[in-house]
């Protein structure tokens, strides 16, 4: 009889884990999440400082401040949260790999990462000298790392020529500073961190690895739209608005970036002039990111234009910017 | 091994397929029995990230525990066998010892990058750390549980310390050392996947794998890499059973 009351129990805790009653997203405010110190997601902060998300009728909580692209993913997968400034790329391969269900609804910006390597006694001058160097990346399938693959074959070199292995952003700094990797690759501002520290210098900003590339966007919950359409609405409102006032207001912004990094000023000014903010979506863009990680293998797709179809959905902005 | 003993597991895979099927369970919450099998053929195959293969991952994990786990072995238990035997050495080494051992091994990650890099010494630190304790502990209860009156009797028949070091105190502590060795390479064995969650140079590991795989969202191979890490544990314990059965056969 044992074995049999043993999976009865079993059944009842796997039978709980299954029903989706925990993740059902309840009414406002919007669970949020964006990126540590990436400056890519000024408009976030901006919105959030300038208190847009309000004016435009937006209750917006920042649930979650987190270390990469796939971290976020796993918490859309949990139900934890409705939307978030987020990399296209990770985005991409949670939603193709069926972990995530997301919609991109607006562009954040394009650019604005670099590849750096040791300010001092480093022999590496061009790409093809990355030859059996070490080299972190933020994250398997993050944008950085679909950006230094892309680069390489680019250079006629394949990535097994070079060791890519996961560090997250924080320690990159320190890592390049005792030696430990030859370069890294990650978002702003951490690039000119590096710089103002005296310990890393650019090798390629990602402006020249792939010039106007797509990098972060702002995804919803799939189910997020369908239930509370004008939220979302109104969140990208108040993105386009943060958006302009970054064009309009530099200084300020710089501010508020230095407040919501935790870096010093002369870092995030040279940070800010790396990255192109814009909300314009990018469909070219989204499909060569499908196509490279479709190659790559992480990703899977039978239809890859009609993956992308569903997973750039510009109504919502279309409906904005023609207000 | 009996019929009953693989009901259990048996049952709980068909009815966990079973709900899956049903769609009770979502599959990207927990994947099916029959996709978690796809994914360790994947990762045998293709491996994860693409080019990088099971095998290999095993090789450099068990190669870090095997390398951390020796050097705790050569340190606490002759440091044990001492304390157990000598009340002066005790009294000096038991506080620092007591200080250090509540401190979780993976609270040391940030200094033993400073120390070792990142990487292979790193993680074969954070296991030294891990096994070095138990290991330590059961040795001096190994040493403390040998019975007086068999040290007693040994002076009586004149034998000199050496003597009774030898073929009194380290044979009886054997049993415990044992037990200890058993704790030890199980906590070893937990702590080098966490270790590796936070990054190798070497782009190998088993925790370096199943971190890839969640990054791309690969939840049949996170489960599939879980499966492998339960297998080696299991396959390691039961070598030192059988090394514990061989040695110690007179119990």
């Amino acid at each position: 009889m044992k074995p049999l009351i043993t999976a009865v129990m079993l059944f009842t805790l796997i039978a709980m884990f299954g029903t989706d009653t925990w993740a059902q997203s309840s009414a406002p405010p919007i669970r949020m999440a964006y990126l540590q110190s990436d400056i890519h997601h000024l408009a976030l902060w901006v919105a959030l400082e300038k208190g847009l998300f309000k004016k435009n009728g937006a209750e917006v909580e920042v649930k979650g401040v987190f270390k990469a692209g796939p971290e976020i993913m796993t918490a859309f997968a949990a139900g934890e949260l409705d939307m978030a400034y987020v990399g296209e790329a990770p985005s991409t391969t949670a939603v193709a790999n069926k972990a995530a269900k997301v919609v991109v609804v607006s562009q954040v910006n394009t650019e604005g990462s670099a590849l750096v390597v040791a300010k001092k006694n480093s022999n590496i001058n061009n790409l093809t000298d990355l030859q059996g160097k070490t080299v972190a990346v933020p994250g398997h399938s993050t944008v950085q790392d679909f950006l230094l693959r892309r680069a390489l074959r680019n250079n006629g070199m394949a990535p097994e020529q070079v060791n890519i292995f996961v560090l997250k952003p924080p320690e990159m700094i320190g890592a390049l500073r005792i030696g430990q990797i030859d370069a890294f690759i990650a978002w702003e501002p951490y690039p000119s961190k590096a710089d103002t520290l005296s310990v890393g210098r650019n090798l390629a900003t990602s402006k020249e690895m792939w010039p106007g590339h797509p990098c972060c966007v702002l995804v919803s919950d799939q189910g997020f739209i369908n239930s509370h359409p004008e939220m979302v609405a109104a969140v990208v409102k108040s993105h386009v608005q943060a958006t302009d006032y970054i064009h309009r207001n530099p200084d300020e912004s710089v501010k508020i970036g230095v407040k919501y990094t935790g870096m010093d000023e002369a870092t995030v000014r040279q940070a800010v002039q790396n990255v192109t903010y814009t909300y314009e979506l990018s469909i070219q863009g989204e499909k060569e990111y499908v196509q490279f990680l479709s190659e790559l293998g992480y990703i899977h797709l039978d239809n890859p234009d009609g993956f992308v179809d569903q997973f750039i959905n510009p109504d919502i902005l279309k409906g904005i910017l023609s207000q | 091994m009996s019929w009953k003993r693989l009901l259990p597991p048996v049952v709980l895979l068909l009815v966990w397929q079973g709900l899956s099927v049903s769609g009770v369970i979502p599959e990207y919450k927990l994947p099916s029995p029959l996709a978690v099998a796809a994914g360790l053929l994947d990762l045998i195959r293709t491996g994860m990230p693409p080019g990088h293969q099971l095998h290999v991952h095993i090789y450099y994990s068990v190669q870090r525990v095997l390398w951390g786990y020796a050097l705790a072995l050569l340190v606490a238990v002759p440091l044990g066998i001492l304390m157990g035997w000598s009340k002066t050495i005790r009294n000096l080494i038991e506080p620092l010892v007591e200080m250090i051992r509540p401190v979780p091994p993976l609270a040391w990650i940030p200094i033993a990058i400073l120390w070792f890099g990142i990487g292979s010494k790193s993680a074969a630190f954070i296991i030294f750390l891990g096994a070095f304790f138990p290991i330590l502990l059961n040795t001096i209860g190994g040493v403390h549980s040998i019975d007086p009156v068999l040290i007693e009797a040994a002076r009586m028949l004149n034998a000199n310390r050496r003597f009774i070091f030898l073929k009194v105190l380290i044979p009886g502590a054997i049993p415990s050392i044992l037990t200890g060795m058993r704790i030890g390479i199980g906590i070893g064995w937990m702590t080098l996947v966490a270790a590796e969650f936070t990054g190798v140079k070497q782009g190998y590991g088993l925790g370096y794998m199943i971190m890839t795989a969640r990054d791309i969202q690969r939840s049949d191979e996170i489960i599939a890499g879980m499966v492998v890490i339960g297998l080696i544990g299991l396959g390691i314990d039961a070598c030192l059973r059988l090394t514990e059965k061989q040695l110690v056969k007179w119990r």
